[in-house]
């Protein structure tokens, strides 16, 4: 039995005192109470659970980071649809230099002060992308990025969105001559940026030929269209003159049919 | 591989070709509010090309007329022909006038000019 009851600290001379009705369940004296703030219960209490997507595990500690994000960015923002956690954050282990956010919002936020909060509160930097629900909707029915981003991510409200894929040409060019950068590039080139470049490249294909888009299913095209391991990109040891022969063949076949579009 | 200067600059156009075409294509886009969100892309492309920029001599000055005139002209014709050949599929809103102020704001930035 949990004898509970609620009092009200008030001022005293020397101490400060929580008075309690002389008619109360237990709570004897001389009994060893602990006192807490009420707030602090009710917030425990009111503490909706993250939603996970494609995520089979995750570190608890990076639960609570991202329980603590969202606590931030609650107390900024008044009005929003989702805050959403996306990007290398969420991969297995702590090699992440950033956290990717989604704030989805059709206020005006001030990205610089939740960014200052994040960095004071957890020592993290947060890249934000604040979008309103038309503008997500809008990119992820157009854009091979957006679903990338959302094919596994944690949300605190529920994603519930009905894709009806639009193939924007325009938008698909300004993506695809990104990825131009690696073959004009490529000895100057971090691996993690030719992984970039890249992993941008078949995300395009894959959306044009309207596969499902998700990091292990772009990983497996690329793998198999470039014949290199993603380690390898990642690390700089790839073979330059048959990934970059392979990767132009890919990448001038995928601008054609842009162009065709 | 070693590059000598000559290699450099024109790796340095291709890449600032792509930065300014990128540049000029995101304007003629309608759907602006998307299209602010790829700003960051353009950024990597020019730091990409000052990487490039900080190997060609003289790094903390302006390059040689020579130079410069080569890359001024070699950008305008191979942005030229990049947003022609888009024309010409039917894109449109492409502003072709942008592109002589672009090159402008690119060889300021990289303290080419």
């Amino acid at each position: 039995m949990v004898n509970e009851t609620i009092g009200r600290v008030s001022k005293g001379t020397k101490m400060d005192q929580v008075y309690l009705p002389k008619l109360r369940e237990g709570l004897e004296l001389g009994e060893y109470v602990v006192i807490t703030s009420l707030n602090n219960q009710l917030t425990k209490l009111k503490k909706e659970k993250p939603f996970l997507y494609h995520i089979k595990e995750i570190e608890s500690l990076k639960l609570q980071i991202i329980d603590k994000i969202f606590s931030i960015i609650n107390k900024s923002v008044k009005d929003y649809n989702n805050i959403i956690i996306t990007g290398s954050f969420l991969e297995k282990g702590f090699y992440f230099n950033d956290i990717d956010l989604l704030i989805i919002t059709d206020e005006k936020i001030n990205e610089d002060q939740i960014k200052k909060d994040i960095w004071g509160k957890l020592g993290l930097n947060g890249d934000f992308l604040v979008l309103d629900n038309k503008s997500l909707i809008h990119g992820l029915n157009s854009d091979p990025l957006y679903s990338m981003m959302l094919s596994k991510c944690i949300s605190k409200k529920r994603l519930i969105y009905k894709i009806k894929k639009e193939v924007n040409y325009k938008l698909l060019d300004l993506h695809l001559l990104k990825s131009k950068t690696l073959l004009d590039s490529f000895e100057i080139l971090s691996g993690k940026e030719k992984y970039y470049l890249t992993r941008n490249l078949i995300s395009i294909k894959l959306f044009l030929e309207n596969k499902k888009l998700s990091n292990e299913i772009v990983n497996h095209e690329i793998e198999k269209e470039l014949k290199v391991s993603v380690n390898n990109i990642k690390e700089n040891i790839i073979q330059s003159k048959e990934f970059i022969k392979n990767y132009k063949i890919i990448y001038n076949l995928l601008f054609e049919k842009i162009m065709d579009g | 591989m070693t590059q000598n200067k000559n290699q450099l600059i024109d790796i340095l156009i291709g890449n600032l070709t792509n930065a300014i075409v990128h540049t000029i294509l995101e304007k003629s886009i309608d759907k602006q509010e998307l299209v602010s969100k790829y700003r960051n892309e353009v950024i990597n492309s020019y730091s990409i090309a000052k990487r490039y920029r900080e190997k060609i001599n003289p790094i903390d000055r302006c390059l040689p007329t020579v130079d410069l005139n080569y890359i001024k002209e070699k950008l305008k014709t191979k942005i030229k022909v990049e947003l022609c050949l888009r024309i010409n599929k039917g894109y449109q809103n492409i502003n072709l006038d942008l592109v002589d102020i672009e090159i402008d704001n690119a060889l300021k930035l990289l303290n080419i000019t």
